[in-house]
Order: structure tokens, then C-alpha cells, then sequence
């Protein structure tokens, strides 16, 4: 069983109609969802949206109440030997076994995927996830950063071609952070299809191509990222710190600019690059600009807005 | 797609280097125990006690003593790892893996039953130490070995998935394995127990396994073989199907 299965369908995860009950608690509710080959899916919802839930039904930990899931055209529950070796999981919570060493870990894992065990591919991995110094320490002793790039390297094992990252940077310092980053993104150029949860709505941003947003276990929403920006921007600001204070704002300027901190600072609403420009002449006819931020829409305040909608449903 | 031979062999391994990290407190601690049994009923209280069945008291209980140590390390090698696995959240890396039930359960088992060999064996030698050497049908006496530590290592399958905390674990060996193997003619002969206590010992399955392993050994028993063994087999049977559907189910280790 080295060898990956052949893919059936292109489709990486076919999602059709999945319910997944608790008693009388329904976490998952009809969702119907297809993953397209190769892209960066960010699942982005509140806590107890059903994220996690649906990660688990794909993965085989729980089985949906109803519907079907397929992996490459292989059914999760019939086919299981086959969707669960084309796809890998990086886990939310930390998990180790103390009795082993991070590579004696990678290959434990390698032959439970069904992979023959190979030393020099764990040694990589290692590598990879700057962990090589610490290759025959005992997992318990490693740091919770290292723990966290350890399931990571974990979940790459049997060479996915589907990953599921559920907040894979949850406690991780900054500059871990966007090292996980850069290997998302090449594990992408390698052809591997991700699926990522986070809180963190700054990396959905940075890494996701499409985004799908969960919500008591319904989705809301699938968008390009690109699209779902551009759809819901809503007018930015631009701060303008002065050299010297300003008595009055110059002419011309859009509606709801104002004039703040004893006049050195000049708060001006955009809603296009052309505006802006516009304002910034404008400024710059009266005044010398000595510093400039410009905020826009970010995906937090469009994330904020839907649950917000979602709610008011 | 067939079975994961990689995946099982791999889970076995796993098992086994799990025990074998610890082997004083898997290995040695039992050894230790059972030989203070031998030192205590066969030496210090054996020599005041008369003959059974024409057995010297002190063989009468090696049989009983090896079933014992094959019970308890074959239930606490699956309990243990398991329940552990499964609180400290590493069984994921099991459920994730394409394993079928069967593979899952082999391996397991599998595990279970060598440290218990491992444990019953140097027992054996134990006793071989301080009685001489008696194997009077080694056919029987492996079957049993084999059929009772299969059996406890699937029993501790289930109890591993079953229980919810330590105190849940603990439950089977404390209320169930340690009255039974004790109440099982570990120590005397159901003939020496007045009515009806005989007839009711005759419940107890573990009778049936020590007395398996005794006419094994040294060629007595107090019940007959072939109904020992029949006995035994149908409980193995019994746990094999209930462990594997279990286990396919996912009963309390997936959602």
C-alpha cells in the first residue's frame, strides 16, 4: 500500500448536502461545498461554527448524520483506506506521544499511513520545519512552537494531496507565523490543495484564494477572495500628519473629512485610488505632509459584518 | 485498496516499543510480584499444606499464577495505551490513518499478547526455578495461553474505549479481573469449597482458563478440558466480534 491511490475525480473534496447531529444538536447543517484543485480554501467562522466538525467528518473522525463526502472521487465512509491516504490533517489541539522522538514520530506515522518508512524523508521533514537539532530529543521536551510545526511535518508524512490546516498558527510567535506561510504557499506550488481554518482573518487574507464563512454550522458564504474584497469595500481613511496646524480644512475635499489634534492631523475618507490622490494634491497645495496611513477594508471588518447579518437573520 | 499490512505491522511495533521502553515497570514489576506469590503461598505456606490431587501445593498454583500475570498484563497493556491515547488526543494519529478495524484490533492485541508471553514466560522459568520443569501437554497449555491473553487484551480494548476517566479504568481490574482470578482456583481446588460455593465458582470463566493451563502443565484439573476450552473459545469469540464492531464503529473514539 505505498503507493497514493489515483485520483477518481480532479475534485479534491466534493462536500453534498453533510448534517452532522449531536443528539439534538446540529452542528453541521446541509452543507454542499466543492474544493477546486490546487487552491488555498479558507473555512473562517466564530467559534462553534462547525468548522472543526466538518473537518472531522472529511477526516474520518466523526461520520455526517447525512450526505456525502468524496476525496478525489473516493466516499469518506466506504472508501475511507483511500481518502484517508490522499489527505492529511494538522490538528487543532497539540497532540504528542512522550514515549517517542519527533523523527521516530515521523516514521510511526509514515507506516501507520500505509507509507514503508523512510528515514531520509523524515530526516527532510525535519529539516524543513527547522526541527534537525532536535530529531532524537523526546517530543515532551520540545517547545510548544516546535510541538506545533511537528504535527505539520506530521500531516505531510504520506505526501497529501489534500491538507487540512485547523489553526495551524494558534500560539505561535510572529515568526513562526510566516514561516508556516511560506511553506502553505509552497506546498500550493507542489500542487497540494489546503484547506485552512483560523481566528487569525489577517492570514485568510494573505494566504486563501476563495473563502467559505461557517456560521452555526450553516455557510454563509463561498467567494473568491479578490471578489469578496472588491463586493464589500467600504470607504477607507487616509490620516495626513501635518508639519504645522492647520485653521481650517482646504477646499474641495470629500464629505466627512475633519481636522483633528489641534489641526496637525487631517482625517480624509477615500473610496477610490483617484480620490485619494485627489486629496493628497489638495493637502499638499496648504500644507507639508510629514507622515500618511491609509486604512482599508480588511477581511475582519467584512467577516464582522456578515456574522453580523447572520445574526440579525 | 487491501489492508494496510505497513500500517499494522507499524501500529504493533509501536506497541510493543511502547511497553519494552518501560519494561521495569511492564516487565520486571509483575515478575517481581508473581515471584513473592511463589515465595509467600508456595514456599512459606505451601509446605504446611497437604498435596491436591497428588500436585505439591507449590506446582498446584504456578499454573494459576502464570494465568494471572498473562490476565492482568494482557488487559493492561491495550487499557492502558489506549485510554491514554485516546486523553492525551494521539489517537488521532490511529483514526486518521487508513486502518481498518481488523488491523487496528491485530495490532493491539497482538502487542498485548507478546508482553503478556514475555511476563507468563519468565514466570514459567520462575517456577521452573523453584519446582523443576513440568509441561505435560504443551499443546494445551499454549492454546490457553494464547485463547486468555487474546481474550483480556480485547476486554482491555473495550474498556479502554468505554471509560471516560482513570477512575473508569480502573474499574475492571479492581472490581472484575482481581475477583475473579482470585475466586478462580488460582490458590486451591474447587473441590475444597463446601456448597455451593463449588457449583457457583463454576461461573467464573477464569476457572476454566487457570484449570486449561494447569492440566497443560501438569496434567490435572478440576473440570474438564475440552469444556475449559470450549468455554474459553466462546468467549473469545464473543469479545473478538464485540471489540471489532466496536472498533468499526468508532464507539466513543470517533464522533
Amino acid at each position: 500500500m505505498t503507493a497514493s491511490p489515483t485520483p477518481r475525480d480532479p475534485c479534491p473534496l466534493r462536500l453534498d448536502g453533510v448534517v452532522k447531529r449531536f443528539g439534538d444538536f446540529t452542528a453541521v447543517r446541509d452543507v454542499t461545498l466543492t474544493i477546486d484543485p490546487g487552491e488555498i480554501f479558507a473555512l473562517l467562522g466564530p467559534n462553534g461554527a462547525g468548522k472543526t466538525t466538518l473537518i472531522r467528518c472529511v477526516a474520518g473522525l466523526a461520520r455526517q448524520s447525512v450526505g456525502a463526502i468524496s476525496v478525489f472521487g473516493f466516499d469518506t465512509v466506504t472508501e475511507f483506506r483511500q481518502t484517508r491516504r490522499l489527505l492529511g490533517l494538522v490538528p487543532q489541539e497539540l497532540n504528542f506521544d512522550p514515549f517517542f522522538t519527533p523523527h521516530q514520530s515521523l516514521m510511526i506515522q509514515m507506516g501507520l499511513m500505509g507509507v514503508t518508512p523512510d528515514a531520509a524523508w523524515a530526516d527532510q521533514l525535519l529539516e524543513t520545519f527547522a526541527l534537525t537539532d532536535h530529531r532524537d530529543a523526546y517530543t515532551r521536551h520540545l517547545s510548544g512552537g516546535m510541538k506545533r510545526r511537528l504535527l505539520v511535518a506530521k500531516a505531510l508524512v504520506h505526501r497529501p494531496r489534500l491538507l487540512f490546516l485547523d489553526e495551524p498558527t494558534a500560539g505561535v510567535d510572529v515568526e513562526l507565523r510566516k514561516d508556516l506561510w511560506a511553506e502553505v504557499r509552497r506546498l500550493r506550488e507542489q500542487g497540494t490543495t489546503i484547506i485552512l481554518t483560523t481566528h487569525y482573518l489577517e492570514e485568510a487574507e494573505e494566504l486563501a484564494d476563495r473563502i467559505g464563512v461557517i456560521h452555526k454550522g450553516r455557510l454563509l458564504l463561498v467567494e473568491e477572495r479578490d471578489a469578496l474584497m472588491h463586493s464589500r469595500r467600504r470607504p477607507g481613511q487616509a490620516l495626513l500628519d501635518l508639519a504645522a496646524p492647520l485653521d481650517q480644512l482646504p477646499e474641495g475635499l470629500p464629505p466627512g473629512a475633519e481636522l483633528r489634534r489641534g489641526g496637525r492631523q487631517l482625517c480624509s475618507p477615500w473610496s477610490d485610488p483617484e480620490e485619494l490622490e485627489r486629496t493628497l494634491r489638495r493637502v499638499r497645495e496648504v500644507a507639508r505632509i510629514i507622515d500618511l496611513q491609509v486604512e482599508r477594508t480588511r477581511l475582519e471588518d467584512i467577516f464582522v459584518e456578515l456574522i453580523a447579518e447572520a445574526e440579525q437573520r | 485498496m487491501g489492508w494496510n499490512l505497513t500500517g499494522l505491522k507499524t501500529l504493533f511495533m509501536k506497541e510493543v516499543r511502547r511497553f519494552s521502553t518501560v519494561w521495569k515497570q511492564t516487565v520486571l514489576s509483575p515478575l517481581i510480584t508473581t515471584s513473592l506469590y511463589f515465595l509467600v503461598f508456595g514456599v512459606a505456606l505451601g509446605s504446611r499444606l497437604k498435596t491436591i490431587d497428588g500436585v505439591p501445593y507449590i506446582e498446584f498454583v504456578v499454573p494459576g499464577l502464570i494465568m494471572l500475570s498473562m490476565i492482568t498484563n494482557a488487559f493492561l497493556n491495550t487499557a492502558s495505551s489506549l485510554f491514554q491515547s485516546k486523553i492525551n488526543g494521539t489517537l488521532l494519529d490511529v483514526l486518521i490513518a487508513p486502518l481498518g478495524a481488523t488491523e487496528v484490533v491485530l495490532a493491539y492485541v497482538g502487542a498485548a499478547m507478546l508482553r503478556a508471553f514475555v511476563v507468563g514466560g519468565l514466570v514459567f522459568l520462575v517456577a521452573v526455578a523453584f519446582t523443576g520443569f513440568h509441561m505435560a501437554h504443551p499443546g494445551w497449555a499454549l492454546l490457553f495461553a494464547v485463547a486468555v491473553s487474546a481474550s483480556f487484551a480485547l476486554l482491555g480494548i473495550l474498556a479502554a474505549m468505554w471509560a471516560e476517566k482513570y477512575d473508569h479504568l480502573s474499574i475492571v481490574p479492581n472490581f472484575v479481573l482481581t475477583p475473579l482470578t482470585f475466586l478462580g482456583g488460582v490458590f486451591y481446588s474447587i473441590d475444597m469449597l463446601p456448597a455451593p460455593w463449588d457449583t457457583v465458582s463454576r461461573l467464573n470463566p477464569v476457572l476454566y482458563m487457570v484449570n486449561g493451563l494447569r492440566y497443560g502443565l501438569l496434567g490435572s484439573s478440576d473440570v474438564d478440558v475440552l469444556w475449559s476450552a470450549a468455554t474459553l473459545c466462546a468467549l473469545l469469540a464473543v469479545l473478538a466480534a464485540t471489540t471489532w464492531y466496536a472498533v468499526h464503529t468508532g464507539y466513543n473514539i470517533r464522533d
